[in-house]
């Protein structure tokens, strides 16, 4: 039969009475091993150095009250018991020594020791450190219960305990989120990427341009800039966050600079923008390159001279807010054909920085992962977990190469949500698993076929006319894979996979290029 | 009465009927060893706010499995189900250790009716409470309930080695069981006059001017002589303790009656509560009194036949005769008699032997 192993602090003021009268009170650590219900078989109680005479009287009371309980003192070298990092690395070689054997009821008792303490056992119990439930006393409520008082026995991995675990959970993750402000990433380039950010954050106020396709996280960043530089510049002002794509004509002029009333029809009241908003704080203008042309000229100046007239304004107004752009087009493209102002894009493109999409860094998914559901157990209260079989699944079919990330990670970000929605007792199963693979592929299978008359965008639909189905369809074909390749030789090496194999040299590159050319395409036309 | 089905199949008991669900288990357990039988208790004690098995009923059910060498299934804190098989009772010496100052007389009452029908004599240390308020005290098996299974044949002693209060407990009994081959039956009609009246009051690290205050109390209520009134004081306690009690010696039997000073209440209302139990005992004519008779139940049982006069019965003691019935080729009886005194009949059941 399994054991019950309570593994409790001794609590150097809950624990301290003394003299026959402490029979009367509520010592939490004695109280355990007075529960009519509950039968302690090992109990391992952690103790300090100058705790002597009252482990002594504890170990004995307890062996009085549970003769059947064997008591095992363990005396501990903390010289700071609110210490976090000492106290955290002690219990942590506590619970590799213990070895406690996860088919006993191995119970961590919570209410006694430092809040340090508590915090780390919790942890611990949490990341399975101690295979362990958490074991809560507490004092007698009615006057005719006993000095004993009554005990919760908390199970993490119990949905009813789901909204509990989450709640300890923020507050676990607020401190580890502090020290590691944010998702353990893996990937080396995007790792150095987001030092350099930090430390451009943290000292610069000049813009910033984040590039890269939608869904990299760039307005994610762009709030943890803002939140780093609230914690480390001291920022006082709001972070504002607009889509330039949403501001369309007089509206996007007023949305952003503001009027005063009666600028325009239907303007029946004074409205501020979203500049004025910003002032002392952030202002990120996503999708930056759908900015008309004269709110273009009227940003630069904003962010240069730090006024601008609202609309309707005579007088200008002032606001000194930190511009962060981010944008998933060329913009420098975009300068060319002259739907961008070249100086505007002198003035943020001080420091840019290009978000890697999620199909480069892999081996981001699995904390992003953990990260996501996270935000779930934080969002709705909910603890949801995959089991190990569908969380194996999952990553397998996330990390081939074949799976492809288009939406990167908003894709990541609606998988597990649906997943998570749909797992029931706040299990993801295998199955759970399966059907989202299937939805996301056929999500960017349909992506694909909304893609599709990629020939025809490319040679016009009056060039694609003059050709037979049989060369058109190989085109189609043949341009779907370049799309997905990143480089010629990439796709010179997945069309040609057969006949690559029985040649000396490979001039599968040379192929696809003479290939496109017969239709007056090159590669860079293709990307 | 509905009797077993079967003579040698397991007996089902509903461990939630009626009142006093660790009485339950305790006779079930004590007549599953007599009768070789095996019980299977469901629904312990549920709807309880703690249901299923406490640490005080594992351990009448260990003490009773080392008995018997039994098989058991469902002894785990908070099980609702119990079955349990027992082999051939043995003898010698046990020891059985009660955590949470649960009570040590209540495991002597498991095992003792079992103990008698050893090949050989018994000694059972019990480690835990031995002052319960939830449960008759040592001196209450001493002076009220030994002497009577005395009478009946039985040759049994117990011995308070260390006294353990709630909630505390640490205290230690030891009991000694002569082997007895057959229970003579007992007859308790009458009372008669009380010859004795004394009051003890104990006291275990406290005061005894508590003791004195106590006393004094009881004298406003009850005629007790000088020389009848006790004060003990306990040196062996681990931890603090207080006892009142009132014995009352009539031609047949000694009843005892008991009170716990607790924290809170004061001297004088425990000497008032002992008093009241006692006053009621005192104005009906019978010899035997509520706790008593709960107890006497399984030996009359034993012995095939018996009666005894009691007040009217508690839930409790109605709940007892149904199982004792369910075990046992007999029949109980009540005979109500006027004034709250009824008198209880046991006899050999016919039906059930055939």
């Amino acid at each position: 039969m399994s054991k019950t192993v309570v593994i409790g602090a001794l609590g150097p003021t809950l624990d301290r009475p003394a003299g026959p009268d402490r029979w009367h009170k509520w010592r939490p650590s004695v109280a355990i091993c007075q529960q009519q219900d509950l039968v302690v078989d090992r109990y391992v109680l952690l103790t300090q150095k100058n705790f002597h005479k009252l482990t002594n009287q504890l170990v004995g009371d307890l062996q009085s009250v549970s003769p059947e309980t064997s008591i095992e003192v363990l005396e501990t070298e903390m010289s700071d018991v609110w210490d976090f990092q000492e106290v955290y690395g002690t219990l942590f070689d506590i619970a590799r020594d213990l070895k406690l054997d996860p088919k006993d009821r191995n119970l961590v008792h919570i209410t006694t020791g430092s809040h340090v303490m508590q915090i780390c056992l919790f942890l611990l119990t949490e990341s399975r450190h101690f295979p362990a439930k958490l074991l809560q006393t507490s004092p007698a409520l009615r006057k005719n219960q006993g000095p004993e008082g009554s005990y919760q026995i908390i199970d993490l991995e119990l949905a009813r305990y789901d909204q509990l675990a989450s709640r300890f959970e923020q507050q676990a993750l607020d401190d580890i989120s502090f020290l590691k402000s944010g998702i353990p990433t893996r990937n080396p380039a995007f790792n150095q990427l987001i030092a350099r950010i930090e430390q451009v954050a943290i000292r610069s106020t000049e813009p910033i341009l984040l590039m890269g396709p939608t869904g990299a996280g760039k307005s994610q960043l762009a709030r943890r800039i803002y939140d780093l530089a609230v914690h480390r510049r001291g920022m006082t002002g709001e972070f504002v966050e607009v889509n330039c794509a949403t501001l369309q004509g007089q509206a996007a002029m007023s949305a952003l600079f503001g009027h005063k009333k009666g600028a325009y029809t239907g303007a029946s009241a004074d409205r501020p923008g979203l500049l004025r908003a910003a002032n002392k704080g952030m202002l990120f203008l996503d999708e930056i390159g759908e900015l008309g042309l004269d709110e273009q000229a009227m940003l630069l100046r904003a962010v240069e001279e730090k006024v601008f007239y609202p609309l309707g304004a005579d007088t200008p107004v002032k606001s000194n807010f930190q511009l962060i752009c981010g944008t998933n087009r060329d913009l420098q493209t975009q300068v060319d054909s002259g739907e961008f102002r070249e100086d505007l894009l002198t003035r943020i493109h001080l420091w840019t920085f290009v978000l890697p999409g999620l199909a480069e860094r892999k081996e981001d998914i699995e904390p992003n992962l953990e990260y996501e559901l996270n935000q779930i157990a934080q969002r709705t209260g909910k603890r949801v977990r995959f089991n190990r079989e569908a969380s194996k699944a999952f990553l397998d079919f996330a990390l081939d190469p074949d799976a492809r990330w288009r939406g990167n990670f908003r894709d990541l970000n609606a998988a597990v949500t649906r997943m998570a929605t749909l797992a029931t007792e706040g299990r993801i199963t295998e199955e759970g698993v399966n059907d989202e693979i299937q939805r996301l592929q056929q999500h960017w299978g349909s992506r694909k076929a909304e893609a599709a008359p990629t020939a025809e965008k490319l040679l016009g639909t009056e060039k694609l006319q003059n050709l037979d189905l049989f060369d058109r369809l190989q085109l189609e074909g043949v341009l779907t894979v370049c799309q997905n390749c990143r480089s010629l030789a990439e796709a010179g090496r997945r069309l040609f996979d057969v006949s690559r194999q029985n040649k000396q040299t490979q001039n599968d590159s040379d192929r696809i290029r003479k290939y496109l050319a017969k239709f007056g395409l090159s590669w860079d036309d293709v990307k | 009465m509905n009797n077993q089905q079967n003579n040698n199949g397991p007996i089902d008991i509903d461990g939630s009927q009626g009142e006093g669900g660790g009485q339950i288990l305790r006779t079930s357990l004590s007549l599953s060893m007599i009768t070789g039988r095996t019980v299977r208790l469901t629904r312990i004690r549920a709807g309880r706010k703690k249901p299923g098995l406490l640490r005080q009923h594992l351990a009448a059910v260990r003490a009773a499995k080392d008995l018997c060498a039994a098989q058991v299934e469902g002894d785990r804190p908070g099980s609702e189900a119990l079955t349990f098989t027992p082999g051939p009772v043995g003898h010698g010496d046990f020891r059985v250790v009660i955590g949470t100052a649960g009570s040590t007389t209540l495991v002597l009452q498991t095992v003792l009716p079992a103990m008698l029908t050893a090949p050989g004599p018994s000694t059972i240390h019990v480690l835990g409470g031995t002052h319960n308020p939830m449960s008759p005290p040592i001196e209450f098996l001493q002076l009220s309930f030994l002497p009577l299974l005395k009478r009946m044949g039985a040759e049994v002693s117990v011995e308070l080695i260390r006294p353990g209060f709630y909630p505390a407990g640490g205290g230690e009994l030891r009991m000694t069981v002569q082997p007895c081959d057959k229970l003579q039956p007992l007859e308790l009609k009458h009372r008669g006059g009380v010859k004795r009246r004394r009051v003890r009051a104990v006291v275990a690290g406290l005061s005894e001017s508590i003791a004195r205050r106590e006393i004094k109390e009881v004298h406003r209520h009850l005629e007790i002589r000088e020389e009848d009134e006790e004060i003990v004081s306990m040196t062996n306690s681990i931890s603090p303790g207080n006892v009142l009690q009132l014995m009352f010696e009539s031609a047949e039997v000694t009843e005892v009656f008991t009170a716990f000073g607790q924290l809170g209440v004061t001297s004088q209302q425990v000497a008032r509560d002992v008093c009241k139990q006692a006053q009621k005992y005192l104005a009906a004519d019978v010899p035997v009194g509520r706790f008593l008779a709960d107890q006497l139940l399984l030996p009359l049982a034993l012995a095939g036949r018996g009666r005894f006069r009691t007040l009217r019965p508690s839930g409790h003691t109605l709940t007892n005769i149904q199982v004792i019935e369910r075990f046992l080729p007999v029949s109980f009886r009540l005979e109500k008699l006027g004034d709250g005194m009824v008198d209880i009949l046991v006899e050999p059941d016919e039906g059930h032997l055939r």
